[in-house]
Protein backbone atom coordinates (compact mmCIF):
# COMPACT_ATOMS: atom_id res chain seq x y z
CA UNK A 1 0.00 0.00 0.00
CA UNK A 2 1.47 3.47 -1.04
CA UNK A 3 -0.12 6.71 -0.40
CA UNK A 4 1.44 9.52 -2.57
CA UNK A 5 0.37 13.00 -1.27
CA UNK A 6 0.86 16.19 -1.50
CA UNK A 7 -0.58 19.37 0.40
CA UNK A 8 -0.23 22.82 -0.76
CA UNK A 9 -1.37 26.78 -0.09
CA UNK A 10 0.17 29.54 2.22
CA UNK A 11 3.21 29.61 4.03
CA UNK A 12 1.80 30.16 7.47
CA UNK A 13 -1.12 28.19 7.04
CA UNK A 14 0.41 25.02 8.57
CA UNK A 15 1.32 22.91 5.02
CA UNK A 16 4.54 21.91 6.05
CA UNK A 17 4.13 20.98 9.87
CA UNK A 18 0.95 19.76 8.83
CA UNK A 19 2.69 17.02 6.67
CA UNK A 20 5.53 16.27 8.89
CA UNK A 21 2.74 15.06 11.76
CA UNK A 22 1.58 12.73 8.71
CA UNK A 23 4.93 11.80 8.46
CA UNK A 24 5.38 11.21 11.81
CA UNK A 25 2.13 9.10 12.15
CA UNK A 26 3.15 7.28 8.86
CA UNK A 27 6.81 6.09 10.83
CA UNK A 28 4.84 5.57 14.18
CA UNK A 29 2.57 2.86 12.52
CA UNK A 30 5.95 1.06 10.72
CA UNK A 31 5.81 2.55 7.66
CA UNK A 32 8.37 3.95 4.95
CA UNK A 33 7.98 7.84 5.06
CA UNK A 34 9.20 10.51 2.72
CA UNK A 35 8.16 14.36 3.40
CA UNK A 36 10.06 16.64 0.56
CA UNK A 37 9.14 20.16 1.29
CA UNK A 38 9.34 22.75 -1.25
CA UNK A 39 11.60 24.91 0.52
CA UNK A 40 11.88 28.49 -1.78
CA UNK A 41 12.19 31.92 -0.27
CA UNK A 42 8.53 31.00 1.44
CA UNK A 43 7.37 33.14 4.10
CA UNK A 44 4.05 34.15 5.35
CA UNK A 45 1.57 34.71 2.82
CA UNK A 46 3.52 32.55 -0.14
CA UNK A 47 2.92 28.99 -1.29
CA UNK A 48 4.01 26.66 0.27
CA UNK A 49 3.78 22.98 -0.74
CA UNK A 50 5.13 19.46 0.60
CA UNK A 51 5.13 15.81 -0.59
CA UNK A 52 4.85 13.03 1.58
CA UNK A 53 4.74 9.95 0.83
CA UNK A 54 3.54 6.61 2.89
CA UNK A 55 4.40 3.20 2.12
CA UNK A 56 4.85 -0.55 2.84
CA UNK A 57 7.75 -0.50 0.24
CA UNK A 58 10.49 1.13 -0.15
CA UNK A 59 10.26 4.59 -1.30
CA UNK A 60 12.09 5.51 -4.92
CA UNK A 61 11.48 9.59 -6.11
CA UNK A 62 10.57 12.02 -3.24
CA UNK A 63 9.95 13.97 -6.69
CA UNK A 64 6.58 13.10 -7.96
CA UNK A 65 4.57 13.47 -11.47
CA UNK A 66 1.23 12.99 -9.64
CA UNK A 67 0.00 12.20 -6.81
CA UNK A 68 -2.97 9.34 -4.96
CA UNK A 69 -4.48 12.35 -3.04
CA UNK A 70 -4.06 16.65 -3.54
CA UNK A 71 -5.23 18.42 -0.81
CA UNK A 72 -5.77 22.22 -1.64
CA UNK A 73 -5.87 24.89 0.71
CA UNK A 74 -5.29 28.34 -1.97
CA UNK A 75 -6.36 28.91 -5.01
CA UNK A 76 -2.87 29.41 -6.29
CA UNK A 77 -2.85 25.89 -5.20
CA UNK A 78 -5.55 24.70 -7.67
CA UNK A 79 -4.54 25.96 -10.18
CA UNK A 80 -1.38 24.55 -10.14
CA UNK A 81 -2.46 20.86 -8.79
CA UNK A 82 -6.16 20.20 -9.53
CA UNK A 83 -4.37 18.28 -12.78
CA UNK A 84 -1.91 16.61 -10.60
CA UNK A 85 -4.32 14.43 -9.13
CA UNK A 86 -3.95 10.47 -10.72
CA UNK A 87 -7.03 9.70 -12.41
CA UNK A 88 -9.54 7.99 -9.75
CA UNK A 89 -7.32 10.08 -7.08
CA UNK A 90 -8.69 12.18 -4.61
CA UNK A 91 -8.70 16.14 -4.03
CA UNK A 92 -9.44 17.85 -0.56
CA UNK A 93 -10.00 21.42 -0.26
CA UNK A 94 -10.95 24.15 1.85
CA UNK A 95 -13.93 25.97 0.49
CA UNK A 96 -12.42 29.34 1.91
CA UNK A 97 -10.82 30.91 -0.67
CA UNK A 98 -11.25 29.24 -3.53
CA UNK A 99 -12.71 30.66 -6.54
CA UNK A 100 -13.29 28.16 -9.46
CA UNK A 101 -14.85 25.00 -8.95
CA UNK A 102 -12.75 21.66 -9.49
CA UNK A 103 -13.30 21.01 -12.97
CA UNK A 104 -12.01 17.11 -12.91
CA UNK A 105 -14.61 14.68 -12.90
CA UNK A 106 -13.00 11.37 -12.71
CA UNK A 107 -11.77 12.32 -9.38
CA UNK A 108 -13.32 12.17 -6.13
CA UNK A 109 -13.40 15.77 -4.74
CA UNK A 110 -13.96 16.45 -1.09
CA UNK A 111 -14.55 19.94 1.00
CA UNK A 112 -13.74 20.76 4.90
CA UNK A 113 -14.20 24.28 5.33
CA UNK A 114 -11.39 24.60 7.79
CA UNK A 115 -10.95 27.90 7.84
CA UNK A 116 -14.34 28.46 8.89
CA UNK A 117 -14.07 25.74 11.64
CA UNK A 118 -11.06 27.14 12.88
CA UNK A 119 -12.39 31.04 13.21
CA UNK A 120 -15.23 29.07 14.99
CA UNK A 121 -13.71 27.36 17.76
CA UNK A 122 -11.39 30.96 17.57
CA UNK A 123 -8.33 28.94 16.89
CA UNK A 124 -6.76 29.51 13.96
CA UNK A 125 -4.09 27.19 14.64
CA UNK A 126 -6.09 24.13 14.40
CA UNK A 127 -6.77 24.86 10.45
CA UNK A 128 -4.47 22.41 10.00
CA UNK A 129 -5.41 19.68 11.73
CA UNK A 130 -8.93 20.04 10.91
CA UNK A 131 -7.85 19.41 7.30
CA UNK A 132 -6.29 16.54 8.08
CA UNK A 133 -8.73 14.97 10.33
CA UNK A 134 -11.02 15.75 6.95
CA UNK A 135 -8.27 13.44 5.28
CA UNK A 136 -7.82 10.43 7.61
CA UNK A 137 -11.68 10.17 7.48
CA UNK A 138 -11.89 9.64 3.69
CA UNK A 139 -8.36 7.54 3.87
CA UNK A 140 -7.66 6.04 7.21
CA UNK A 141 -4.10 5.78 6.26
CA UNK A 142 -2.75 5.90 9.70
CA UNK A 143 -4.81 5.18 13.23
CA UNK A 144 -5.82 8.40 15.21
CA UNK A 145 -3.59 6.85 17.82
CA UNK A 146 -0.31 6.77 15.68
CA UNK A 147 -1.17 10.23 14.74
CA UNK A 148 -1.53 11.41 17.99
CA UNK A 149 1.99 9.61 18.98
CA UNK A 150 3.11 11.64 15.93
CA UNK A 151 2.12 14.76 17.31
CA UNK A 152 3.94 14.08 20.44
CA UNK A 153 7.06 13.33 18.21
CA UNK A 154 6.92 16.48 16.32
CA UNK A 155 5.95 19.10 18.26
CA UNK A 156 8.57 20.47 21.05
CA UNK A 157 7.94 18.92 24.49
CA UNK A 158 6.51 22.73 25.41
CA UNK A 159 3.50 22.29 23.10
CA UNK A 160 2.74 19.26 24.03
CA UNK A 161 -0.16 20.59 26.33
CA UNK A 162 -1.97 21.87 22.47
CA UNK A 163 -2.09 17.79 21.93
CA UNK A 164 -5.74 17.59 23.30
CA UNK A 165 -6.81 21.12 21.11
CA UNK A 166 -5.34 19.55 18.08
CA UNK A 167 -6.86 15.94 18.96
CA UNK A 168 -9.99 17.81 18.97
CA UNK A 169 -9.75 19.77 16.03
CA UNK A 170 -8.73 16.26 14.05
CA UNK A 171 -12.26 14.69 15.24
CA UNK A 172 -13.91 18.26 14.15
CA UNK A 173 -12.55 17.36 10.80
CA UNK A 174 -13.44 14.29 10.55
CA UNK A 175 -16.87 15.04 11.08
CA UNK A 176 -17.01 18.36 8.63
CA UNK A 177 -15.89 17.16 5.42
CA UNK A 178 -18.53 16.23 2.99
CA UNK A 179 -18.60 15.06 -0.54
CA UNK A 180 -19.07 17.42 -3.09
CA UNK B 1 9.62 0.02 16.00
CA UNK B 2 13.21 -0.05 17.44
CA UNK B 3 14.08 3.35 19.86
CA UNK B 4 16.91 4.32 17.02
CA UNK B 5 14.58 5.06 13.72
CA UNK B 6 14.23 8.55 13.32
CA UNK B 7 12.75 10.74 10.92
CA UNK B 8 15.06 13.77 10.17
CA UNK B 9 15.91 15.88 7.38
CA UNK B 10 19.30 15.11 5.69
CA UNK B 11 20.93 17.94 6.81
CA UNK B 12 19.90 17.24 10.55
CA UNK B 13 21.10 13.56 9.39
CA UNK B 14 24.77 14.47 9.09
CA UNK B 15 24.97 16.79 12.25
CA UNK B 16 24.19 13.68 14.46
CA UNK B 17 26.13 11.63 12.62
CA UNK B 18 29.18 13.98 12.91
CA UNK B 19 28.37 13.84 17.00
CA UNK B 20 28.09 10.05 17.38
CA UNK B 21 31.05 9.30 14.62
CA UNK B 22 33.43 11.41 17.35
CA UNK B 23 34.12 14.07 15.32
CA UNK B 24 36.29 16.39 17.06
CA UNK B 25 35.59 19.92 15.40
CA UNK B 26 33.04 21.51 12.80
CA UNK B 27 33.89 25.32 11.73
CA UNK B 28 31.16 26.70 9.00
CA UNK B 29 29.10 29.40 7.86
CA UNK B 30 25.56 29.40 7.25
CA UNK B 31 23.77 29.26 4.38
CA UNK B 32 20.61 27.73 2.42
CA UNK B 33 20.26 24.73 2.11
CA UNK B 34 22.44 23.21 4.20
CA UNK B 35 22.46 25.78 7.27
CA UNK B 36 20.48 23.22 8.99
CA UNK B 37 23.93 21.19 9.88
CA UNK B 38 25.05 23.96 11.66
CA UNK B 39 21.69 24.70 13.42
CA UNK B 40 21.40 21.16 14.99
CA UNK B 41 24.92 20.95 15.63
CA UNK B 42 24.75 24.43 17.84
CA UNK B 43 21.26 23.15 19.52
CA UNK B 44 22.62 20.00 20.40
CA UNK B 45 25.11 21.16 22.06
CA UNK B 46 27.71 18.30 21.79
CA UNK B 47 31.10 20.52 23.69
CA UNK B 48 28.97 19.81 26.63
CA UNK B 49 28.81 15.76 26.19
CA UNK B 50 31.66 14.43 23.59
CA UNK B 51 33.90 17.76 23.53
CA UNK B 52 33.51 18.51 20.12
CA UNK B 53 33.96 21.74 19.05
CA UNK B 54 31.31 23.41 17.18
CA UNK B 55 31.86 27.16 15.98
CA UNK B 56 30.79 29.79 13.23
CA UNK B 57 33.52 31.06 11.66
CA UNK B 58 33.12 35.03 10.47
CA UNK B 59 32.99 33.29 6.78
CA UNK B 60 33.65 30.37 4.57
CA UNK B 61 37.91 31.20 4.19
CA UNK B 62 37.97 31.24 7.88
CA UNK B 63 35.94 27.68 8.39
CA UNK B 64 37.95 26.05 5.80
CA UNK B 65 41.33 27.20 7.00
CA UNK B 66 40.20 26.08 10.56
CA UNK B 67 39.52 23.03 9.13
CA UNK B 68 43.10 23.03 7.80
CA UNK B 69 44.61 23.35 11.25
CA UNK B 70 42.44 21.33 12.87
CA UNK B 71 43.20 18.63 10.35
CA UNK B 72 46.90 19.20 10.77
CA UNK B 73 47.00 18.28 14.32
CA UNK B 74 45.38 14.85 13.67
CA UNK B 75 41.82 15.39 15.00
CA UNK B 76 38.50 14.66 13.08
CA UNK B 77 37.51 18.25 11.66
CA UNK B 78 34.89 19.11 9.02
CA UNK B 79 32.75 22.17 7.44
CA UNK B 80 29.93 21.98 5.47
CA UNK B 81 28.50 24.67 2.78
CA UNK B 82 26.27 24.94 -0.21
CA UNK B 83 27.75 25.75 -3.92
CA UNK B 84 29.06 29.50 -3.52
CA UNK B 85 30.44 29.25 -0.10
CA UNK B 86 31.98 25.96 -1.05
CA UNK B 87 33.50 27.96 -4.40
CA UNK B 88 34.87 30.09 -1.91
CA UNK B 89 36.83 27.38 0.33
CA UNK B 90 38.61 25.91 -2.88
CA UNK B 91 42.00 27.18 -2.16
CA UNK B 92 41.73 25.71 1.23
CA UNK B 93 40.63 21.89 0.07
CA UNK B 94 43.49 22.73 -2.91
CA UNK B 95 46.04 23.05 0.16
CA UNK B 96 44.33 20.01 2.70
CA UNK B 97 44.97 18.16 -0.52
CA UNK B 98 48.48 19.14 -0.65
CA UNK B 99 49.53 18.89 2.76
CA UNK B 100 47.74 15.38 2.73
CA UNK B 101 45.04 16.21 5.50
CA UNK B 102 42.26 13.93 6.26
CA UNK B 103 39.02 15.62 6.77
CA UNK B 104 34.89 15.76 5.88
CA UNK B 105 33.40 18.62 3.61
CA UNK B 106 29.95 18.79 2.76
CA UNK B 107 29.01 20.52 -0.19
CA UNK B 108 24.68 20.69 0.08
CA UNK B 109 24.60 22.27 -3.63
CA UNK B 110 22.07 24.52 -5.04
CA UNK B 111 21.30 26.18 -8.71
CA UNK B 112 24.52 28.42 -9.59
CA UNK B 113 26.33 30.11 -11.39
CA UNK B 114 27.17 32.92 -8.85
CA UNK B 115 24.90 33.48 -6.32
CA UNK B 116 22.29 31.68 -8.23
CA UNK B 117 19.28 30.19 -6.58
CA UNK B 118 18.39 27.93 -3.02
CA UNK B 119 17.04 25.42 -5.47
CA UNK B 120 18.52 21.99 -5.42
CA UNK B 121 21.34 21.09 -8.10
CA UNK B 122 24.39 18.84 -9.11
CA UNK B 123 26.32 21.27 -11.03
CA UNK B 124 29.05 21.01 -8.90
CA UNK B 125 30.49 17.72 -10.07
CA UNK B 126 33.11 19.60 -12.36
CA UNK B 127 34.20 21.46 -9.34
CA UNK B 128 34.02 18.34 -7.17
CA UNK B 129 35.97 15.75 -9.13
CA UNK B 130 37.98 17.78 -11.71
CA UNK B 131 39.68 20.07 -9.55
CA UNK B 132 37.75 23.47 -8.13
CA UNK B 133 41.35 24.17 -6.36
CA UNK B 134 44.44 24.57 -8.08
CA UNK B 135 46.76 21.83 -8.80
CA UNK B 136 46.81 18.05 -9.74
CA UNK B 137 44.45 16.56 -6.58
CA UNK B 138 41.70 14.69 -6.13
CA UNK B 139 38.57 14.85 -3.31
CA UNK B 140 36.91 11.31 -2.27
CA UNK B 141 33.67 12.06 -3.24
CA UNK B 142 30.71 10.00 -1.54
CA UNK B 143 27.19 11.30 -3.15
CA UNK B 144 24.04 10.28 -0.58
CA UNK B 145 20.57 9.48 -2.44
CA UNK B 146 18.92 8.72 1.11
CA UNK B 147 19.07 10.39 4.28
CA UNK B 148 20.22 7.53 5.73
CA UNK B 149 23.51 7.57 3.41
CA UNK B 150 23.81 11.28 4.70
CA UNK B 151 23.78 9.63 8.21
CA UNK B 152 26.14 7.07 6.87
CA UNK B 153 28.59 8.95 4.98
CA UNK B 154 29.61 11.17 7.75
CA UNK B 155 31.80 7.90 9.29
CA UNK B 156 32.43 6.05 5.89
CA UNK B 157 34.01 9.51 4.30
CA UNK B 158 36.01 10.60 7.55
CA UNK B 159 37.34 6.49 7.21
CA UNK B 160 38.67 7.03 3.59
CA UNK B 161 39.98 10.38 4.69
CA UNK B 162 41.93 9.32 7.30
CA UNK B 163 42.86 5.44 5.45
CA UNK B 164 44.83 8.16 2.75
CA UNK B 165 45.11 11.18 4.50
CA UNK B 166 42.98 13.05 1.89
CA UNK B 167 39.88 15.27 2.21
CA UNK B 168 36.91 13.57 1.36
CA UNK B 169 33.70 15.26 0.23
CA UNK B 170 30.04 14.27 0.70
CA UNK B 171 28.26 15.77 -2.29
CA UNK B 172 24.86 16.18 -1.77
CA UNK B 173 21.56 18.41 -3.14
CA UNK B 174 18.99 20.64 -1.91
CA UNK B 175 16.96 17.87 -2.09
CA UNK B 176 18.47 15.06 -0.39
CA UNK B 177 19.43 18.16 2.62
CA UNK B 178 15.83 18.98 3.27
CA UNK B 179 14.00 15.84 2.52
CA UNK B 180 12.87 13.63 5.84
CA UNK B 181 13.08 10.30 6.16
CA UNK B 182 13.54 7.63 8.38
CA UNK B 183 17.17 7.16 8.97
CA UNK B 184 18.87 4.49 11.77
CA UNK B 185 21.63 6.26 13.37
CA UNK B 186 25.03 4.96 13.85
CA UNK B 187 26.53 3.93 17.12
CA UNK B 188 27.66 6.55 19.10
CA UNK B 189 31.71 5.85 19.65
CA UNK B 190 34.19 8.25 21.82
CA UNK B 191 36.28 10.85 20.32
CA UNK B 192 40.00 9.30 19.46
CA UNK B 193 42.31 10.58 22.49
CA UNK B 194 45.21 12.13 22.32
CA UNK B 195 47.38 8.80 22.85
CA UNK B 196 45.29 7.26 20.13
CA UNK B 197 45.69 10.20 17.86
CA UNK B 198 49.92 10.50 18.33
CA UNK B 199 49.94 6.65 17.38
CA UNK B 200 47.57 6.61 14.32
CA UNK B 201 48.80 9.59 12.87
CA UNK B 202 52.27 9.89 13.36
CA UNK B 203 52.47 13.10 10.79
CA UNK B 204 50.13 15.27 12.85
CA UNK B 205 51.53 18.29 14.30
CA UNK B 206 51.05 17.19 18.29
CA UNK B 207 53.84 19.63 19.55
CA UNK B 208 57.46 18.59 19.74
CA UNK B 209 57.35 14.63 20.71
CA UNK B 210 60.99 13.00 22.36
CA UNK B 211 60.96 10.71 20.10
CA UNK B 212 61.11 12.16 16.57
CA UNK B 213 61.49 15.57 15.26
CA UNK B 214 59.15 18.26 14.60
CA UNK B 215 56.08 17.38 12.20
CA UNK B 216 55.57 20.40 9.61
CA UNK B 217 52.40 20.51 8.28
CA UNK B 218 52.86 22.64 4.49
CA UNK B 219 51.97 22.22 0.91
CA UNK B 220 54.95 24.53 0.01
CA UNK B 221 57.74 23.04 -1.49
CA UNK B 222 60.16 25.41 -3.73
CA UNK B 223 63.03 22.95 -5.24
CA UNK B 224 60.60 21.72 -7.90
CA UNK B 225 62.30 18.08 -8.04
CA UNK B 226 61.24 17.98 -4.26
CA UNK B 227 57.98 19.08 -5.76
CA UNK B 228 57.80 16.82 -8.67
CA UNK B 229 58.20 13.82 -6.14
CA UNK B 230 55.20 15.04 -3.79
CA UNK B 231 52.70 14.86 -6.75
CA UNK B 232 53.95 11.50 -8.29
CA UNK B 233 53.21 9.97 -4.32
CA UNK B 234 49.89 11.92 -4.17
CA UNK B 235 49.34 10.15 -8.36
CA UNK B 236 50.23 6.91 -6.40
CA UNK B 237 47.73 7.68 -3.89
CA UNK B 238 44.77 8.55 -5.92
CA UNK B 239 45.57 5.42 -8.45
CA UNK B 240 45.28 3.11 -5.03
CA UNK B 241 41.99 4.58 -4.56
CA UNK B 242 40.56 4.13 -7.43
CA UNK B 243 41.57 0.73 -7.52
CA UNK B 244 39.82 -0.15 -3.94
CA UNK B 245 37.34 2.25 -3.42
CA UNK B 246 34.71 2.40 -6.54
CA UNK B 247 31.48 2.34 -5.22
CA UNK B 248 27.90 2.05 -7.19
CA UNK B 249 24.83 0.58 -7.23
CA UNK B 250 22.64 -1.39 -9.72
CA UNK B 251 18.88 -1.55 -9.95
CA UNK B 252 17.46 -3.55 -12.72
CA UNK B 253 20.31 -3.89 -14.57
CA UNK B 254 20.06 -7.89 -15.19
CA UNK B 255 18.46 -7.73 -18.64
CA UNK B 256 18.65 -3.78 -19.22
CA UNK B 257 18.85 -3.04 -23.18
CA UNK B 258 18.89 0.83 -22.15
CA UNK B 259 20.69 2.20 -18.98
CA UNK B 260 20.20 5.41 -17.01
CA UNK B 261 22.77 6.83 -15.40
CA UNK B 262 22.34 9.46 -11.99
CA UNK B 263 23.09 10.07 -8.68
CA UNK B 264 21.94 11.40 -5.61
CA UNK B 265 18.79 12.84 -5.57
CA UNK B 266 18.27 12.63 -9.41
CA UNK B 267 19.34 8.61 -8.68
CA UNK B 268 16.17 8.62 -6.17
CA UNK B 269 14.17 10.17 -9.11
CA UNK B 270 15.65 7.67 -12.04
CA UNK B 271 14.23 4.76 -9.25
CA UNK B 272 10.77 5.54 -10.15
CA UNK B 273 11.55 6.22 -14.28
CA UNK B 274 12.77 2.20 -14.22
CA UNK B 275 9.85 1.13 -12.42
CA UNK B 276 7.46 3.61 -14.80
CA UNK B 277 9.60 2.13 -18.07
CA UNK B 278 9.51 -1.46 -16.77
CA UNK B 279 5.61 -1.25 -16.31
CA UNK B 280 5.34 -0.13 -19.90
CA UNK B 281 7.44 -3.22 -20.92
CA UNK B 282 11.00 -1.03 -21.65
CA UNK B 283 14.08 -3.21 -20.33
CA UNK B 284 15.18 0.23 -18.76
CA UNK B 285 18.06 -0.18 -15.68
CA UNK B 286 19.84 2.38 -13.07
CA UNK B 287 23.64 2.30 -12.10
CA UNK B 288 23.75 4.68 -9.84
CA UNK B 289 27.69 6.21 -9.05
CA UNK B 290 27.96 6.31 -4.73
CA UNK B 291 31.58 7.23 -5.67
CA UNK B 292 31.55 9.88 -8.02
CA UNK B 293 35.93 9.99 -7.64
CA UNK B 294 36.54 7.23 -7.84
CA UNK B 295 34.02 7.27 -11.09
CA UNK B 296 33.18 3.36 -11.39
CA UNK B 297 34.48 3.94 -14.89
CA UNK B 298 34.98 0.07 -15.44
CA UNK B 299 31.33 -0.69 -14.39
CA UNK B 300 30.06 1.53 -17.11
CA UNK B 301 32.61 0.39 -19.53
CA UNK B 302 31.46 -2.95 -19.33
CA UNK B 303 27.46 -1.95 -19.64
CA UNK B 304 28.37 -0.46 -23.22
CA UNK B 305 29.25 -4.37 -24.41
CA UNK B 306 25.56 -5.07 -22.68
CA UNK B 307 23.19 -2.03 -24.00
CA UNK B 308 21.67 -0.09 -26.55
CA UNK B 309 22.43 3.40 -25.61
CA UNK B 310 22.48 5.31 -21.79
CA UNK B 311 21.41 8.28 -20.37
CA UNK B 312 23.22 10.10 -17.90
CA UNK B 313 20.64 11.93 -15.74
CA UNK B 314 21.95 15.29 -14.25
CA UNK B 315 20.48 18.36 -12.34
CA UNK B 316 23.19 20.52 -14.27
CA UNK B 317 23.61 20.90 -18.01
CA UNK B 318 25.71 17.98 -19.06
CA UNK B 319 28.93 17.48 -16.63
CA UNK B 320 29.03 13.63 -15.83
CA UNK B 321 27.79 12.55 -18.83
CA UNK B 322 31.55 13.22 -20.05
CA UNK B 323 32.96 10.92 -17.80
CA UNK B 324 29.89 8.68 -19.05
CA UNK B 325 31.41 9.12 -22.85
CA UNK B 326 35.23 8.23 -21.95
CA UNK B 327 34.26 5.25 -19.96
CA UNK B 328 31.88 4.40 -23.06
CA UNK B 329 35.00 5.20 -25.75
CA UNK B 330 32.41 5.24 -28.35
CA UNK B 331 30.31 2.11 -28.51
CA UNK B 332 26.97 2.85 -28.12
CA UNK B 333 25.19 6.40 -27.79
CA UNK B 334 25.93 8.40 -24.75
CA UNK B 335 23.30 11.53 -24.07
CA UNK B 336 22.41 13.85 -21.41
CA UNK B 337 19.30 15.14 -19.76
CA UNK B 338 18.95 17.26 -17.45
CA UNK B 339 17.45 21.08 -15.91
CA UNK B 340 19.01 23.48 -15.21
CA UNK B 341 19.10 26.52 -12.54
CA UNK B 342 17.41 24.96 -9.56
CA UNK B 343 14.53 22.91 -11.43
CA UNK B 344 13.84 18.95 -10.59
CA UNK B 345 12.69 17.21 -13.33
CA UNK B 346 10.05 14.88 -12.73
CA UNK B 347 9.74 11.53 -13.20
CA UNK B 348 7.60 11.75 -16.36
CA UNK B 349 10.12 14.37 -17.82
CA UNK B 350 13.29 11.87 -17.70
CA UNK B 351 11.46 8.96 -19.49
CA UNK B 352 10.44 11.48 -22.57
CA UNK B 353 14.05 12.46 -22.41
CA UNK B 354 14.80 8.62 -22.70
CA UNK B 355 12.52 8.21 -25.96
CA UNK B 356 13.83 10.99 -27.75
CA UNK B 357 17.09 10.78 -27.14
CA UNK B 358 17.88 7.02 -27.31
CA UNK B 359 14.71 5.13 -29.42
Amino acid sequence: MKQEIIIAGFGGQGVLSMGKILAYSGLMEGKEVSWMPSYGPEQRGGTANVTVILSDDPISSPILNEYDIVIILNQPSMDKFENKVKPGGILIYDGYGIHTPVKRTDISVYRVDAMDAATEMKNEKAFNMLILGGLLKIVPMVKLENVLLGLKKSLPERHHKLIPMNEAAIKKGMEIIQKM
Amino acid sequence: MAEDIKLMKGNEAIAHAAIRYGADGYFGYPITPQSEILETLMAEMPWETTGMVVLQAESEVAAINMVYGGAGTGKRVMTSSSSPGISLKQEGISYLAGAELPCLIVNVMRGGPGLGTIQPSQADYFQTVKGGGHGDYRLITLVPSSVQEMADFVGLGFDLAFKYNNPAIILADGIIGQMMEKVVMPPFRPRKTEAEIIAECPWAAQGKLKNRKANIITSLELDPAKMEENNIRFQAKYRKIEENEVRYEEFHCDDAEYLLVAFGSSARICQKVVEIARGEGIKLGLLRPITLWPFPTKAIAAYADKVKGMLSVELNAGQMVEDIRLAVNGKIKVEHFGRLGGIVFTPDEVLAALKEKLF
